[in-house]
């Protein structure tokens, strides 16, 4: 036993040596245990809301995309995938589209992770449980909404296939991680049903921060103009314009300069401390941005035209650069939030589906033209050529693309009308000749060509073959 | 007979771990080591006689420095100072002095009365004692089965370096250093035998006098400007660096060795009197090159061009009278380099020091980057008894870093200087900045912009031994490696990213712990010719890292700095942590020294695998024949020659992030409502890469050994891949850390030194090394591409850091429009797929050529460093040769452009449609081959008589320049240098990353 204490150190040192092995992680828990009461359930609920405000997703990503592949902004900066959607030049392998895509199927992952477990919880009211369930169920409309439209298109207008629906979270990549790809019909009809079951867990409204009923009833009328259900439209519309307290605010600017207006439906909330990135796109250097997306030239003359338009009044000038630029977002702590449903849309919804729908309702439509008119310092369309039908489609195009410039609603309006290719034909931009959407299966963005890839069952849209 | 200590003077270490059992002759080891005098109190002793005298060699007659005397049978010794010469009072006329160093047989010499006694010491030819430090021990090249690379201390001293990884650069075969920028303290990459791994990287593993350290980069990333916890060491305080190759060198680091192993042993005290050393030197450094941009004037000119060509109205009206800013100018410099290191150092039998204190000052080239090192170092060993020793290692350095943003960022300071057009001024009428889009004023960035980085770091080391019996020791290891980095970051109101927000300054503070349980037995033993040497052991390790950081905005003016003042305040913490623990073994075994066998073992488990792979094992096992031991090996101008050969298993697990393995949620919060998000998926299996490696080697040396070669070719198949298999983005995630994938490399090394000339007053040694190593990724879950506009791609059947372009075939004479190939030759050019693997930034060959000449006191060392074959992608190009279709800076290369009908040119007209955004030319591919003079120095050592009655032992002076010279068709800044060491999976990307320094040294060492 002469070397007793050379024995008993080396036994605790193995025995030392087995527990440096036990680690845990400090900044994250186990899938297992992310949901498992209620607390920990709101907190996934409040990640979700973190998914959208994604710089990949509506912090400002799909929001750009919209308008620069469209007439209002162009790409003047060093940011060429953001060149490469304004000219028609966009690559499946286009960082910002692809981008999208993944933000936009992680915000369904996610929301399947509510949506699969909460229901399993114990001790946690129904009541609790619907509102989170609800929610989740209108992100997850949301995200599937953005993805069709973006990828998938709009029957007969527009693309040839919907995008894959994932319903089930992911734990593990097996057989179910490589789903093919939907019809446009299927993708909608999920958008559809994720709405129904949102709006009949939820009641009310109170906070356009989160989801609501009123927000689901909303995207439901923006959804059935894609659809071409143009009585649901009206009704969806009426119902959130009738039923809830919402009101269009009297000055225009205050939308965005004010938070949380009498106007907002669904309002993605920022703050200092999770700020949103849009600004510094459209701000110059003088002004602390990156100046990389400018308004065109032609839209601000277009609006400029109008001296009476307020909404002109958000419009500024970069002398550096020679650009206009958007002051929407101007906020200095960048917690300028994102308006994802106002009630100003509802309208323009509402007078589109009267013109569109039978029996036509012009007068109705013109109305609630007007309503968005009047607020903007504009007069009523009367006398000013704005009577037929077709006439009246122009007028609420053109007030649709001043009211939401940089809101990311006008490539989607173009496309989903058929009128994408009229329009974009030889839209002036700085820096190069005018471009033109030439090829109709641009009308729907490449699929990722990481995912073409890495899921064999993916087909990709038949212009980026 | 069995001999357990050989004690080597010239390292002072005492090697207890050799397999070799010496014979009769080296019984001066024994001798030596009882060897027992401080010679500071000699001038006490009582002694009745002085003899001197001069030791040389008696193959060359050159006098030899340090030679051990000793009086026969007592305690009382000398040994020889620089010039040979030696004194010592012996106890009478009768006495024996036995005179021994290490690469000479040892002799004894009868006094017999008289006073002066000159010896000559034959070199002991047979034998290259040259000691190679290996995991866990060290043993004699000759009897060595594996490939290791040794830089020794005579590569090491007498040149001045800025950081140990500039000490292996070029001087191993098979090892290729290349800086990440010329920023000092900045990131290095090096790669042993090619990369083996796509996610883990390819840094090896460094082991500084046992200690395994971390390496990384601790700093904030700033694009890809990288820091190098490696620039912590002083790179003075290194005897000698070893490389281990092979997996029978690196087998026994297991589950950390694929990419090789780097062992630091620092400089330790010997049994000698005490020594103090000084070393100074100073100089001057500007950049290799500095960017080629057009004047204000051929900007105005090139856009109003563009402009026409596009049918759009010239912007620009009188061109020819415009300003012209050199932006370079206004931020490149001429820095300064100093350094001061002051050793003391010596020993008795009980007691061996060696005691440091260095301090170092750099500047970059760009303003106002700056390295400073403090470094203090504490080398102890202590007998304590016969039977027990302890001892220990501590280095302590304290640095500091001025940097700024540049490297693979387009809003650092050579960003600016880019993206700038040359038309602008640096200032408006205002005297404020001129601004441009996102860009900084190159001005202001170095103007307006604080950085500091500051670095405390400890590594230490204690251990004990003890022998049970004669060739039976136990040795335990304690080590801790600490490093706290703190940096501030302050951009005031004139920069982009402060004037937005009132002023804006980040403080964080990084901590990392890692401390390290090793113990080993060891045991030496012998039946008649069959020597064995068994090594056991465990090894424990744990690592924790934390990191808090403070953020500060909106400040009432530029006169606060800290965020104290700061009115809107955020901050952050976070953490990780990670552990090893390992069992590993060794059996060397060789019968006569002819026949050699090492196998070695190595169990892992690693925190970081998933549960049902926690613990690895790697085996290596290699065999060796010395053939020139063979009785019937008969050349006598062969003095060695040896066949070695080696298979084994190792590891890699840096691929992996901490908790890789499981499922994870982390958080995401809502505003002010917290949240959680899934963060990645779950992969029990996840485990470490396996690297299989074959090496076959062959050692020889001719002509007495003034000439040896060394040849390695290798064999290396890494399969279990760990990589990041792009999954469907459809289920929320983008990828999923697998092992999955294979990949190779196979390579051959020749290193050849010589001794050219080898005379008395002349002697010339010539090194050379050349390794060419083949990458190849055999499999893959899908080919995936990296990088900003998916630059390079990963394929099987490619290599790695294949770049993935639209290959340009030329221009059209006619018209101005590039041609591009049309890869899938359908008659169409279609940039979405017509790109392809147009080259890739691996090197055909690579290596250095050290010459080192020395007549009489004057010595001269060349060293070139050269690579050929590899592509070097000058991204710069990309957007500086933009056409037009930006309002940014222009390089000179645009001034090639394709103006009218017949123009032979690769630069096409300039229209927006022949400079589309979707286009990535593979005109900016350019040949990355270079030979660089790295260094040259001359040095003059005083005459020893001149220096004798002064007191000082060795006194020289010498001019070193770095970089003098670069043969290359690269046009870039600089073919060393590459962007991104943010990411393990580019490489050979020069974009915005600043060139390295050309420097002119002057300094001198001085010995007391």
């Amino acid at each position: 036993m002469k070397y007793l204490q050379f024995y008993l150190l080396g036994a605790l040192i193995v025995a030392a040596g087995c527990d440096v092995l036990n680690q845990d992680p400090q900044t994250a828990i186990a899938e297992e245990d992310a949901i498992r009461n209620e607390k920990s359930a709101e907190a996934a609920l409040n990640g979700l809301y973190g998914q959208l405000q994604s710089g990949d997703y509506y912090g400002d990503n799909i929001l750009i995309v919209s308008d620069i592949a469209s007439d209002i902004s162009q790409s003047v900066g060093t940011w060429d995938f953001y060149r490469e959607i304004d000219t028609y030049n966009t690559v499946p392998g286009n960082l910002e589209n692809r981008n999208l895509w993944s933000e936009a199927y992680a915000t369904v992952n996610h929301a399947n992770n509510i949506i699969s477990q909460v229901p399993e919880l114990e001790n946690v009211s129904q009541e609790s449980k619907d509102q989170i369930i609800g929610e989740a169920y209108f992100i997850r409309a949301l995200a599937y909404f953005d993805l069709t439209r973006t990828y998938g298109g709009v029957t007969g207008v527009a693309g040839t296939m919907g995008v894959p629906i994932v319903t089930e979270p992911s734990r593990a990549i097996g057989e179910n991680s490589y789903p093919s790809r939907s019809s446009i019909e299927e993708s909608y009809t999920q958008v559809e049903n994720d709405l129904k079951e949102a709006q009949s867990r939820l009641s009310g409204f109170s906070n356009p921060n989160w989801a609501s009923e009123a927000a689901a009833k909303a995207l439901r009328s923006r959804l059935y103009l894609y659809t071409k259900d143009y009585d649901l439209v009206e009704q969806y519309a009426t119902d959130v314009i009738e039923n809830y307290s919402f009101s269009l605010v009297e000055d225009f600017q205050d939308i965005f300069y004010n938070e949380n207006t009498s106007e907002a439906i669904f309002e993605l909330a920022f703050n200092t401390t999770d700020p949103s990135s849009i600004r510094s796109w459209y701000f110059p250097s003088s002004r602390g941005g990156r100046g990389d997306i400018a308004l065109h030239t032609d839209f601000v003359e277009k609006v400029n035209s109008r001296p009476q338009d307020e909404r002109g009044d958000l419009i500024d000038f970069d002398g550096n650069i020679g650009v206009y630029y958007p002051s929407k977002y101007q906020k200095t702590g960048a917690d300028d939030n994102i308006q994802i449903l106002r009630l100003a849309e509802m309208y323009l919804n509402r007078a589109e589906a009267r013109v569109r729908k039978q029996p036509v309702d012009l007068s109705g439509a013109l109305s609630d033209l007007n309503e968005i008119r009047n607020r903007a310092g504009l007069q009523d369309t009367a006398g000013t050529g704005v009577d037929t039908a077709e006439e009246i489609l122009r007028a609420i195009e053109l007030e649709r693309g001043i009211e939401f410039f940089e809101e990311g609603h006008r490539w989607y309006n173009l496309v989903r009308t058929g009128r994408a290719q009229t329009v974009l034909n030889s839209v002036d931009r700085k820096n190069s000749e005018p471009v033109s959407l030439d090829n109709a299966g641009r009308l729907v963005f490449p699929i990722p060509s990481r995912d073409i890839d890495a899921n064999e069952n993916l087909q990709q849209n038949e212009a980026y073959r | 007979m069995m001999d357990k200590h050989i004690f080597t003077p010239c390292s002072g270490t005492l090697t207890r771990q050799d397999n070799r059992t010496t014979d009769s002759k080296n019984g001066w080891a024994i001798i030596c080591f009882t060897f027992l005098i401080f010679i500071l109190s000699a001038s006490i002793s009582i002694a009745q006689v002085t003899v001197t005298g001069t030791v040389t060699s008696a193959n060359n007659g050159n006098t030899l420095p340090g030679v051990n005397v000793l009086e026969k049978g007592t305690s009382n010794g000398a040994s020889t100072d620089g010039n040979g010469k030696y004194e010592l009072e012996v106890s009478g006329p009768d006495a024996v002095l036995v005179f021994s160093y290490i690469g000479f047989l040892s002799k004894e010499v009868p006094v017999q009365g008289q006073e002066t006694l000159d010896v000559k010491l034959k070199e002991e030819v047979e034998k290259l004692d040259e000691v190679v430090v290996i995991g866990y021990g060290e043993q004699t090249r000759e009897t060595l089965t594996s490939s290791v690379s040794s830089v020794n201390a005579e590569d090491i001293q007498n040149t001045p370096s800025a950081g140990a990884d500039q000490l292996i650069q070029g001087q191993a075969a098979g090892v290729q250093v290349s800086s990440n920028s010329g920023m000092p303290g900045g990131g290095i990459s090096i790669n042993i035998r090619g990369t083996n791994s796509i996610s883990g990287g390819s840094a090896p593993l460094y082991v500084v006098d046992g200690v395994p350290i971390e390496t990384g980069n601790f700093g904030l990333g700033t694009g890809g400007a990288q820091t190098s916890a490696i620039a912590d060491l002083d790179p003075s305080n290194i005897k000698s660096i070893e490389v281990l190759k092979d997996a029978s060198a690196t087998a026994i680091y297991g589950a950390r060795a694929s990419n090789g192993v780097v062992l630091i042993t620092t400089k330790r005290g010997s049994n000698s009197k005490p020594t103090i050393q000084f070393s100074t030197y100073y100089g001057i450094n500007e950049a290799v090159n500095t960017p080629d941009l057009v004047s204000g004037p051929q900007f105005e000119m090139l856009m109003n061009e563009a402009a026409a060509n596009n049918g759009e109205q010239t912007p620009y009206s009188n061109p020819e009278g415009t300003i012209n800013t050199n932006w370079a100018d206004k931020v490149f410099r001429t820095g300064t380099v100093r350094s001061h290191d002051l050793t003391f150092s010596g020993g008795n039998e009980f007691i061996k020091y060696s005691i440091s204190g260095s301090n170092f000052d750099q500047d970059g080239v760009i303003r106002p980057t700056n390295f400073k090192r403090n470094n203090a170092r504490v080398n102890l060993d202590l007998e304590a008894t016969d039977n027990l020793s302890f001892g220990t290692s501590i280095t302590y350095s304290n640095s500091s870093r001025n940097r700024v943003r540049n490297n693979d960022n387009i809003t650092g300071v050579l960003g600016g200087v880019y993206f700038y057009p040359t038309n602008l001024p640096v200032y408006q009428q205002d005297n404020s900045y001129t601004k441009f889009s996102i860009f900084e004023n190159p001005v202001a960035a170095v103007e307006e912009v604080d950085f500091d980085m500051s670095v405390n770091r400890l590594i230490g080391n204690v251990f004990g031994e003890y022998e049970f019996t004669p060739g039976l020791t136990f040795r335990t290891s304690w080590s801790y490696d600490y490093n706290q980095v703190s940096e501030e970051r302050y951009n005031n109101t004139f920069t982009n990213e402060g004037s937005a927000v009132n002023g804006s300054a980040l403080a964080t503070t990084a901590l990392s712990n890692n401390w390290t349980v090793e113990n080993t037995l060891n045991y030496l033993f012998n039946v008649d010719k069959h020597n064995f040497s068994v090594l056991l052991g465990t090894s424990i390790q744990e690592s924790t890292f934390e990191r808090t950081t403070a953020n500060g905005q909106q400040f009432p003016s530029n006169d606060f700095r800290r965020i104290e003042d700061a009115a809107v305040q955020t901050s952050s913490s976070t953490g990780t942590s990670s552990g090893i623990a390992s069992f590993f073994g060794r059996l060397k075994y060789d019968f006569d020294g002819k026949y050699l066998l090492t196998v070695n073992v190595r169990r892992d488990g690693s925190s970081r695998f998933g549960e049902q792979n926690q613990w690895g094992t790697f085996p290596s096992v290699a065999l060796g024949w010395v053939a020139s031991e063979e009785s019937f090996f008969n050349v006598d101008w062969m003095s060695n020659l040896k066949l070695r050969a080696s298979y084994g298993v190792t590891g890699n697990q840096s691929g992996i992030a901490n908790f890789q393995a499981l499922g994870l949620w982390g958080g995401e919060s809502y505003t002010e409502n917290p949240g959680t998000s899934p963060q990645q998926l779950a992969n029990p299996n996840l485990k470490w890469e396996t690297t299989n490696q074959l090496d076959l080697g062959l050692d020889i040396s001719l002509f007495n050994d003034r000439l040896s070669v060394i040849y390695d070719y290798y064999y290396k198949k890494t399969d279990n891949l760990l990589l990041a298999v792009p999954v469907p983005m459809s289920t929320g995630f983008e990828e999923l850390v697998q092992n999955y994938g294979e990949l190779e490399n196979e390579g051959m090394e020749l290193s050849i030194s010589g001794d050219v000339i080898k005379q008395q007053d002349l002697n010339w040694n010539l090194k050379f090394n050349i390794s060419g190593n083949r990458n190849k990724i055999l499999e893959l879950a899908s080919p995936f591409n990296v990088y900003n506009r998916d630059i390079y791609r990963y394929q099987e059947g490619y290599p790695m850091y294949s770049f993935y372009l639209h290959k340009q075939l030329g221009v059209d004479s006619q018209t101005g429009e590039p041609i591009f190939e049309d890869v899938d030759n359908n008659g169409t050019f279609n940039p979405n797929v017509d790109r392809k693997i147009v080259g890739n930034a691996n090197p055909d060959f690579f290596g250095g050529i050290t010459n080192r000449l020395n007549y009489k006191n004057i010595d001269l060392s060349v060293f070139f460093q050269y690579s050929y074959g590899g592509d070097q992608l000058n991204w710069n190009r990309f957007f500086q040769e933009h056409g037009g279709t930006r309002n940014t800076g222009f390089m000179s290369s645009q001034l090639d452009r394709w103006q009218e009908p017949g123009d032979q040119t690769m630069v096409p007209k300039m229209t927006s449609d022949n400079y589309a955004s979707n286009l990535r030319p593979s005109r900016f591919l350019e040949d990355g081959s270079y030979m660089r003079l790295k260094k040259l120095t001359v040095g003059y050592s005083l005459p020893d008589d001149f220096l004798g009655e002064l007191g000082i032992a060795n006194l020289r002076f010498y001019v070193t320049g770095q970089n003098l010279l670069t043969f290359t068709n690269y046009d870039g800044l600089d073919p060393e240098v590459t962007a991104t060491a943010t990411t393990s999976l580019t490489k050979g990307i020069e974009f915005y990353t600043q060139p390295q320094a050309r420097s002119v040294i002057g300094g001198f060492d001085i010995t007391f």
